[in-house]
């Protein structure tokens, strides 16, 4: 750096004006595609998405093969019938999906206050509120395609799959098409969650941690430990982010479930009040 | 311009800043001077609202820093370096920060040359040197070619030609009718730099005026005499406000009495002086003699840390 000019700037008239939405959601969609580690990420994504759904295929034929009649097999592993099964074979990578996609939206808020990123992006947008919101709306976004398009490729590459057992299905047929574009709507929801919990947090380990910990960890514990201790509990359970994002892309709903829509509306709620705390919450303190 | 009325800020039990006022006025660079933990950083993050002051407020151009339509028009600041996602470019960096304001690319590739950055600019950030990282904090305070900018310690990790570089361009800035703002623990560098000069210690202003007279009011001007009887001279000089020290056997340093009136009082008595130079009071003694109250933390001599340490009294 030997050799900078010694120059004032000049005042340019080419510079525009002021702050708003669409340009705040501009310089969002920037930073997301300007660290590579992002893309790579969401590629990844995609990738194990649509892996899953292939081997999820070809272990259904494998299975249901195996004991000659697809019907009867179905209802032997609990399912009602054959098409329960075929027809979420293009969602079947949400869980991991939603993984990779809740500890990623943690890490693009997260690593603004690890790296100090933060302080540029709201001495830019000092109202702060708009800031926070393009990018949880630009994630949300690509988590949407990412969900909905890897679901869809999914159903194209698991038709050959299972073709040879006479399983194949169609976009028409009932709750394919949903389960399809639901995929893209449940990972969205999870981003706008796990963004908020990193938001939040501030700290990339610690919102990973708890958004898994919210996915995964707490289902289980409580179907298993936490059951036992009172009778509301598992009827409770139907409303964790991870059950209402299944009954988001089921095709048959059981008896007492949550369906599809309602599903949604419980999702979309705690979307809902941890954006709204996490944007409250970060007006109010200190960046 | 930036006016602070009050402002204070309070974590806890700790004072950061404490009830300060002042204005920084455009066409002059005016320099934030003061030891490290002064306050200096945090009155200027509550600036551009990073903090939220506990009591007061402060404006830039009339307006709360957030209530401006434009803010990186208004105000372009450098708070520190490293604000900046490691694993982006420099070039995306400001394309992003650009884009908020509808900034053309024409513009940030403007500032990318007249920062010097342009070999670096599709670099990683991460692997930038602190000099470089200065550079890009620049780069990214004059992208919206505010009327105001702020650098919170611009000269940090830069080389000697890159203070340089800072030093013209702040009073280019300042001389295009702009308000520059600018902080420093080094005397030094704002000797060279400042027009004019608020320093803060312990979050309080100590002094706000032009640099001269901070020198003139600080230093009191003094004289070093030679002379084969500095008895007689001290004797001759005495009174009226006049104090002589004796450094070496035919060294004096006088105070209170500029040169002409040693000689003719040494004329007067009959006393050979082989040399008069007149002191100037360095910025330097003026700073440490404002700030000596009010410094964090002290350094201390080994031996004096050790026994503080055996006494028990830490600091």
């Amino acid at each position: 750096m030997s050799h900078a000019a010694v120059a004032t700037p000049t005042r340019s008239t080419t510079s525009g004006t002021g702050v708003n939405f669409a340009r705040t959601l501009k310089s969002e969609w920037i930073k997301l595609v300007t660290v590579p580690s992002t893309v790579v990420m969401l590629t990844i994504t995609v990738v194990v998405m649509i892996g899953l759904a292939a081997l999820f295929a070809w272990q259904t034929t494998v299975l249901l093969d195996l004991q000659g009649d697809p019907e009867m097999a179905a209802q032997m592993q609990g399912a009602p019938d054959a098409t329960s099964i075929t027809n979420t074979i293009p969602g079947s990578g949400l869980i991991f999906g939603q993984l990779l996609i809740g500890s990623l939206a943690v890490v693009l808020i997260a690593s603004e206050w690890g790296t100090g990123m933060i302080r540029s992006t709201m001495v830019a947008v000092p109202k702060r509120i708009p800031a926070l919101l393009a990018k949880q709306v630009v994630f949300a976004v690509v988590a949407f395609i990412v969900g909905a398009g890897s679901a869809f490729v999914s159903y194209l590459i698991a038709q050959p799959i299972l073709s040879p057992s006479e399983l194949e299905f169609g976009l028409g047929d009932e709750g394919v098409l949903l389960h399809i574009v639901n995929t893209g709507s449940v990972l969205a929801l999870m981003a706008i969650i796990a963004m908020s919990i990193g938001t939040l947090l501030r700290n990339t380990a610690g919102g990973v941690v708890t958004t898994i910990g919210l996915l995964l960890i707490l289902p289980i514990l409580v179907a298993t430990l936490l059951a036992g201790i009172a009778d509301w509990i598992p009827d409770a359970a139907r409303f964790l982010p991870s059950s209402a994002g299944e009954q988001m892309v089921a095709i048959t709903i059981a008896d007492g479930a949550l369906n599809q829509w309602q599903g949604a509306l419980v999702l979309g709620a705690w979307a809902l009040v941890l954006l709204v705390v996490s944007l409250v919450v970060t007006k109010k303190r200190d960046v | 311009m930036i006016e602070a009325h009050g402002l204070a800020k309070r974590y806890g039990s700790k004072t950061a800043v404490d009830n300060v006022s002042f204005t920084v006025h455009p066409g002059k660079v005016t320099g934030f001077l003061g030891p490290n933990g002064a306050g200096k950083s945090t009155t200027m993050r509550m600036i551009v609202g990073l903090d939220n002051p506990t009591d007061g407020n402060v404006t830039v151009n009339g307006r709360r820093y957030a209530e401006h339509r434009a803010p990186l028009r208004e105000v372009g600041a450098l708070l520190d370096a490293k604000a900046v996602h490691t694993k982006r470019s420099a070039y995306n960096h400001l394309r992003a920060m650009a884009a908020t304001h509808g900034i053309p690319n024409s513009r940030v590739k403007e500032v990318i040359e007249m920062t010097g950055l342009g070999p670096v600019a599709k670099k990683r950030v991460g692997g930038f040197s602190l000099g470089m990282g200065q550079r890009l904090g620049i780069a990214c305070a004059l992208l919206g070619d505010p009327h105001t900018v702020i650098l919170d310690e611009p000269v940090n990790g830069l080389d000697p030609e890159g203070v340089q570089w800072v030093r013209h361009l702040a009073k280019g800035l300042a001389s295009e009718g702009r308000t520059v703002f600018l902080s420093s623990h080094l005397m030094s560098e704002m000797a060279l730099t400042a027009d004019h000069l608020i320093v803060i210690g312990r979050g309080r202003i100590i002094a706000d005026a032009p640099i001269e007279q901070i020198l003139s009011d600080q230093g009191q001007a003094r004289t070093r005499v030679r002379t084969d009887n500095p008895a007689e001279l001290i004797r001759a000089l005495a009174g009226d406000g006049v104090t002589s020290q004796q450094l070496e056997p035919e060294l004096l340093e006088v105070t209170g009495a500029d040169s002409h009136r040693i000689a003719r009082a040494a004329l007067e008595n009959q006393v050979l002086v082989y040399e008069l130079t007149p002191l100037q009071a360095s910025l330097e003694e003026a700073y440490m003699q404002l700030t000596s109250d009010e410094v964090e933390y002290h350094s201390h001599d080994l031996p004096q840390a050790a026994q503080a340490a055996t006494v028990g009294e830490g600091k």
